[in-house]
C-alpha cells in the first residue's frame, strides 16, 4: 500500500457563480499526495488555496452557487461522487481540518471537551464516559495545561493559540490519515505560531498523518512541509521540494512572491519589490498565462496560449513558457531572486 | 535631537478582574528621520503606549515631549493645536475610514479638524499627499468600499501625513493586508521617511518588517522595555532570552527552519502571565529557561550593553553570562552552547 497515494486529485475546476458573472476559482488542478507526507500550498490572497481544500471535501455554503468537476480520490474512493452521508463520515474522520479563524468553527456554548467527545462519539462510535476520557488525553496530547480542568471549559476562555490547539485536538481526534489546514497560525504570534508549528510536525510524524498546509508565508512551509505548490488564479504554477525550491524557484511568480517579502537575515537593503498590479478577480479560465499582465517576462505566447506544466528538475513542474529555459540559467547563474536581493 | 522623548510612562486600566499596568515605565526617544521599531507579543502594551503617546488614554506617570512640548502639560485647546505634528496610522485601513466620505474629503479632514489653510491650500495639500501615498487621482471621488485593501490603507497614511506631522505613529499598518499589498505600503512608509524626514514609531509583529523598516528596535514584554538598540544590535546580537526567542520563532524560508523553532520552544516556554498578576522581580521568569533564584527576587534594571555611550540595553540580571548566539543559520545553537 505505501506506494499508493493516499490523495489523488485530478483535473479539479471550482466556479461560482456570482452577480458579477463566473468565477473561475480553481482552474485544472492536479495533484497527488502519499500517506504521512506534508505538502505546502502558497499564494497570494485570492489565488484558489481555501476553495481548493473545501472543494475535497465539499465544503461549502448553501447560498454558494458553485459548480465543481473533476476527481478527488482518497482510500479508494471519490469523493466528489459518493453520497452526502458518507462524506459526512469522510469530514472530520479520515479527513480533519483547521482553519485560520479557530473561533468560528468552535461552538461557543459548549465546553470544549464535550465538542471532542461529541466527534469521538459520531465517529469512532465510543461511549458517552470512553468519549469524555479521550478528550481530555486528546487535550493533554495538543500540550494543554490541566486539562481536567480545561475539558469543563467555554472556548472563550481559551487565548488564541490555545483555541488552536483545541481545534487541533479536535481535527485530530479520530486519527486521520490527512489533515488540511488552512492558514492555521495567520492570525497568532509568531512565539505560539512556533509552537503551533511544531505540534502539527510531531503529530504528522507520531500519528502518520500527511498534512496539506495552506499558508502565504514560504518560511511556515519550510518549517513544517517536505513539498510545496504556489496556487495563483486558480492553478498550480509551480511545484518541488521545499528544499529544491530554495535553490531553483524557476516560475516567475514564484520569484516574486519570494522577492516580495524582507527576509529576516537581512538588514534593510532598499526597496521591497511588490508584485505589480493584482492577481485577477475572476480566477482562471483564460486562453492566456493568467500571471502575463504582471509579470516581467512575459513574452507574445504568454498572452495567446495556456503554459503547460514543464519537468525542469526531479519532482519539480512549472507552468510558464520560459520554465525550460530559467531551469538553465537558475543552474548557470544562480537564484535570480537572491541575486536581486 | 529628539523630536519625541517618552519618559518612565505608566498607564493602568481599571478591568472587572482588577487593576493592569498595561504600560509600566517606559522611556523611549526619536529622532528626526529615524524609525524605532517596537516588537512584543499581543497584550504587551504595544497599542497602549502608542494611544498614550498620542495622548488618547490617559497616563498615571511620565511624560511625553513633542518637539519641546509636554503634552501632558497642555490644555485641551493647545493639545489639538500640537496635533497636527504628531498623526497615527492604525491597523484595520476600513475600519479607520468614514464610509461616507470620498477619498479627497477624507484625506482633507485632518486639515479642516486643525484649521490648517484655506480652500485652495488644502486642495493642494490634498493633491500631495496623494501622491507621495500612489494613489492616483482617478480615485478621488471613490468611497472607501470601492478601493482595494492596499489603496485604502494608502489612504490612511495620506490623512496621517497631510498635516505634515514631525512623528508618525504605526500601529500594525500592514499586519491586515495581503503579501504583495504589504510590500507595497512598507515601501510607501519608506519612502515617506526619506522624503518628509519623518520620526516614525512603527509597531508591528512581524519581525522581518520591523528589521527591515527600523534603524533602532524596542522589545516589549509585559508593559515594559526588555531590551533596545539598534536593529542589527538587537536583532543580530539579543541580549535578553526573549528577543532571542522571539527572533528564533521567525520562520525563514531556508533548511535551519525547523531546527530553529526547536530553540524558539526552549526559549519562550509556554504562555504570557497575565497582567492582573505579573511575576515578582523578572516578568520573563516565568518562560525563561536560565532563571535564577534573584530572578524572582530583584526586577533587572536596564543595563547598557556594549561600548560606553551606546544605545544598546538590555534588562536581564544575567546578560553578561547567558552566551549571546545570534540565532543565524550557521550557528544555530545547542542548548549546550546556550546554558551557562
Ligand atoms: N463563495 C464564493 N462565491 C464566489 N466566489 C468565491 C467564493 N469563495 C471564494 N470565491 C472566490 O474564489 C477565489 C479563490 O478564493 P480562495 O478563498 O480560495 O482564495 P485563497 O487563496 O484561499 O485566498 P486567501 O489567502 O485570502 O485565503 C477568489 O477570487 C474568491 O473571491
Ligand atoms: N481600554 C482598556 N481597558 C482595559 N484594558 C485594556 C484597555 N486597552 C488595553 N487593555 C489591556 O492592556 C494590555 C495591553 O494591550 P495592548 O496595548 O492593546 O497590547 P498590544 O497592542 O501590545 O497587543 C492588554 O492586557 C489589554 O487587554
Ligand atoms: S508563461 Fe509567460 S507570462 Fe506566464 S509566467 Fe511564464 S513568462 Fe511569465
Ligand atoms: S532576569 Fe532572569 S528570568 Fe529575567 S530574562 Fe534574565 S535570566 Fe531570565
Ligand atoms: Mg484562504
Ligand atoms: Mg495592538
Amino acid at each position: 500500500m505505501s506506494g499508493m497515494p493516499l490523495l489523488e486529485v485530478e483535473d479539479l475546476h471550482v466556479t461560482f457563480r456570482t452577480a458579477s458573472g463566473p468565477v473561475h476559482a480553481v482552474d485544472g488542478v492536479s495533484f497527488t499526495m502519499k500517506p504521512g507526507s506534508s505538502l505546502g500550498v502558497v499564494g497570494e490572497s485570492g489565488s484558489g488555496k481555501s476553495v481548493t481544500a473545501r472543494a475535497l471535501l465539499r465544503l461549502f455554503a448553501i447560498t454558494d452557487d458553485v459548480q465543481i468537476s473533476g476527481a478527488v480520490h482518497f482510500d479508494g474512493q471519490d469523493l466528489l461522487r459518493i453520497d452526502e452521508r458518507r462524506l459526512r463520515d469522510v469530514r472530520g474522520g479520515q479527513i480533519g481540518m483547521i482553519f485560520q479563524d479557530p473561533l468560528t468553527s468552535l461552538n461557543p456554548l459548549m465546553a470544549v471537551g464535550e465538542q471532542i467527545a461529541e466527534s469521538l462519539r459520531l465517529h469512532r462510535g465510543m461511549s458517552r464516559s470512553e468519549a469524555a476520557a479521550e478528550a481530555v488525553e486528546l487535550l493533554a496530547r495538543v500540550g494543554i495545561a490541566d486539562p481536567e480542568q480545561r475539558a469543563t471549559e467555554l472556548p472563550s476562555s481559551f487565548s488564541g493559540g490555545m483555541r488552536q490547539r483545541v481545534m487541533i485536538s479536535l481535527a485530530i481526534a479520530c486519527r486521520p490519515r490527512l489533515l488540511i489546514a488552512d492558514e492555521p497560525t495567520t492570525a497568532l504570534d509568531v512565539t505560539v505560531q512556533a509552537e503551533i508549528l511544531l505540534l502539527l510536525d510531531e503529530l504528522r510524524r507520531s500519528e502518520g498523518m500527511a498534512l496539506m498546509l495552506i499558508t502565504h508565508d514560504f518560511g511556515v512551509v519550510a518549517a513544517t512541509c517536505d513539498d510545496v505548490q504556489v496556487m495563483y488564479a486558480g492553478k498550480l504554477v509551480e511545484k518541488a521540494s521545499m528544499a529544491h525550491l530554495f535553490d531553483r524557484a524557476n516560475h516567475p511568480y514564484t520569484e516574486g512572491l519570494l522577492r516580495l517579502v524582507p527576509r529576516f537575515e537581512d538588514a534593510h537593503t532598499g526597496r521591497l519589490h511588490p508584485i505589480p498590479g493584482q492577481p485577477p478577480i475572476t480566477g482562471g479560465g483564460g486562453s492566456s498565462c493568467a500571471f502575463a499582465p504582471r509579470c516581467s517576462y512575459a513574452v507574445d505566447r504568454c498572452r495567446s496560449e495556456v503554459p503547460p506544466e514543464v519537468a525542469v528538475g526531479p519532482q519539480h513542474l512549472s507552468a510558464c513558457w520560459l520554465a525550460t529555459d530559467r531551469a538553465k540559467d537558475n543552474t548557470e547563474a544562480g537564484q535570480p531572486w537572491r541575486r536581486a536581493q | 535631537m529628539s523630536v519625541l522623548e517618552v519618559d518612565d510612562v505608566v498607564v493602568e486600566f481599571d478591568t472587572d478582574a482588577g487593576r493592569i499596568t498595561a504600560v509600566d515605565g517606559v522611556s523611549l526617544h526619536l529622532a528626526t528621520g529615524e524609525t524605532l521599531g517596537l516588537v512584543g507579543e499581543s497584550g504587551c502594551g504595544k497599542s497602549t503606549l502608542a494611544r498614550a503617546i498620542m495622548q488618547l488614554v490617559p497616563m498615571q506617570r511620565g511624560s511625553v515631549r513633542l518637539e519641546g512640548t509636554d503634552l501632558g502639560s497642555l490644555s485641551r485647546r493647545e493639545l489639538r493645536r500640537m496635533r497636527h505634528r504628531i498623526q497615527m496610522v492604525f491597523q484595520d485601513p476600513r475600519g479607520s475610514l468614514d464610509p461616507r466620505m470620498n477619498v479627497s474629503t477624507l484625506i482633507g479632514e485632518p486639515l479642516r479638524v486643525h484649521g490648517i489653510g484655506d480652500r485652495a491650500s488644502r486642495a493642494k495639500a490634498v493633491a500631495e499627499a496623494m501622491e507621495l501615498v500612489g494613489l492616483p487621482v482617478a480615485v478621488a471621488d471613490r468611497l472607501p468600499s470601492e478601493l482595494s485593501g492596499g489603496q485604502q490603507q494608502r489612504v490612511g497614511i495620506a490623512r496621517a501625513i497631510v498635516t505634515d506631522p514631525a512623528v508618525l505613529v504605526c500601529d500594525e499598518p500592514v499586519s491586515a493586508l495581503d503579501v504583495s499589498i504589504q510590500a507595497q505600503i512598507i515601501n510607501v512608509l519608506d519612502e515617506l521617511r526619506d522624503e518628509l524626514d519623518l520620526a516614525m514609531l512603527f509597531i508591528a509583529h512581524d519581525l522581518s518588517v520591523v528589521r527591515h523598516l527600523s534603524d533602532r528596535v524596542a522589545v516589549m514584554y509585559l508593559g515594559q522595555i526588555v531590551e533596545t538598540g539598534t536593529a542589527s544590535e538587537v536583532f543580530g546580537e539579543p541580549r535578553h532570552p526573549y528577543t532571542h526567542g522571539l527572533i528564533s520563532s521567525v520562520p525563514r524560508a531556508d533548511a535551519e527552519s525547523a531546527a530553529r523553532l526547536q530553540t524558539a520552544r526552549r526559549m519562550v516556554l509556554g504562555e504570557l502571565p497575565s497582567l492582573l498578576d505579573p511575576p515578582s522581580g523578572c516578568r520573563y521568569r516565568t518562560r525563561c529557561p536560565y532563571a535564577t533564584a534573584q530572578c524572582a527576587e530583584a526586577e533587572p534594571p536596564p543595563e547598557p550593553v556594549g561600548r560606553a555611550g551606546g544605545l544598546h540595553m538590555v534588562r536581564c540580571h544575567h546578560w553578561r553570562t547567558i552566551v549571546s548566539a545570534a540565532p543565524e543559520p550557521q550557528e544555530s545553537a545547542t542548548s549546550q552552547e546556550l546554558a551557562i
